[in-house]
């Protein structure tokens, strides 16, 4: 019985301590993406490219938010493991519903961005403008 | 000690998608893209919030802030296309 609940605890510390590396990887990415997007926005806000580079700037973010939103789905999974009681249980599945639809919203987001770029590329004069994988050379190259 | 970094983490993101959307107005004069960019890092930073243990009224704060930003996407959308026709 002692040992049993020897075994709980430790694995509840040990759980605990996952969760807080996995959220504090989420949030870093959130906070890198948040410093990327700022460091681009100030590149290109003193050119004049039309709106473009803006929408990629936009694009950029709101992967860095997926990625770091999927790490802090993992630390709430995690979390579902130790879960002490049923107001603990009501309260993750809230924030998971909560990060899932933002997921969800921020996926959707980004289709619209990327066809927002694509139509404007090609509509601008630049006739190399190719495929999404070179969306970030011909940003660069402008 | 985390958490607070992650909440000045938050401040900072906040104040960068202020000074991201000011400059974005006086750069294109175009409301709904500095709006956008504004959501965009106030998204991110209550996101960052969300680190660490919550309480029911951070959760309700943080269902807030992505309805309002829905509907102010939403909004953004409309009035884009309105302004293409």
């Amino acid at each position: 019985m002692t040992i049993d609940a020897s075994l709980g605890h430790d694995l509840a510390d040990a759980v605990d301590f996952m969760v807080q590396v996995v959220e504090a990887a989420g949030a870093a990415i959130i906070f890198a993406g948040a410093v990327s997007a700022f460091a681009r926005f100030v590149r290109v806000a003193f050119r004049r490219e039309g709106m473009a580079p803006f929408a990629q700037v936009r694009l950029d973010l709101g992967r860095f938010l997926v990625l770091g939103l999927e790490f802090q789905l993992a630390a709430d999974i995690l979390r579902t493991a130790v879960a002490p009681n049923f107001t603990s249980l009501a309260q993750l599945a809230a924030i998971a519903a909560i990060r899932t639809a933002l997921n969800f919203f921020l996926g959707r987001e980004i289709k619209e961005e990327l066809e927002l770029v694509r139509a404007d590329q090609a509509a601008g004069s630049a006739p190399t403008a190719g495929p999404a994988s070179d969306q970030r050379e011909s940003d660069e190259q402008a | 000690m985390i958490i607070t970094v992650v909440h000045v983490a938050a401040l900072l993101t906040a104040a960068a998608g202020l000074v991201v959307a000011t400059v974005a107005i006086v750069r294109t004069r175009r409301i709904s893209l500095a709006l956008a960019l504004l959501l965009d890092f106030f998204t991110a930073a209550s996101l960052l919030r969300l680190v660490g243990p919550l309480t029911w009224p951070d959760l309700g704060t943080a269902a807030l802030t992505i309805v309002i930003r829905q509907l102010a996407s939403r909004g953004l959308v409309a009035a884009e296309s309105s302004d293409h026709l």
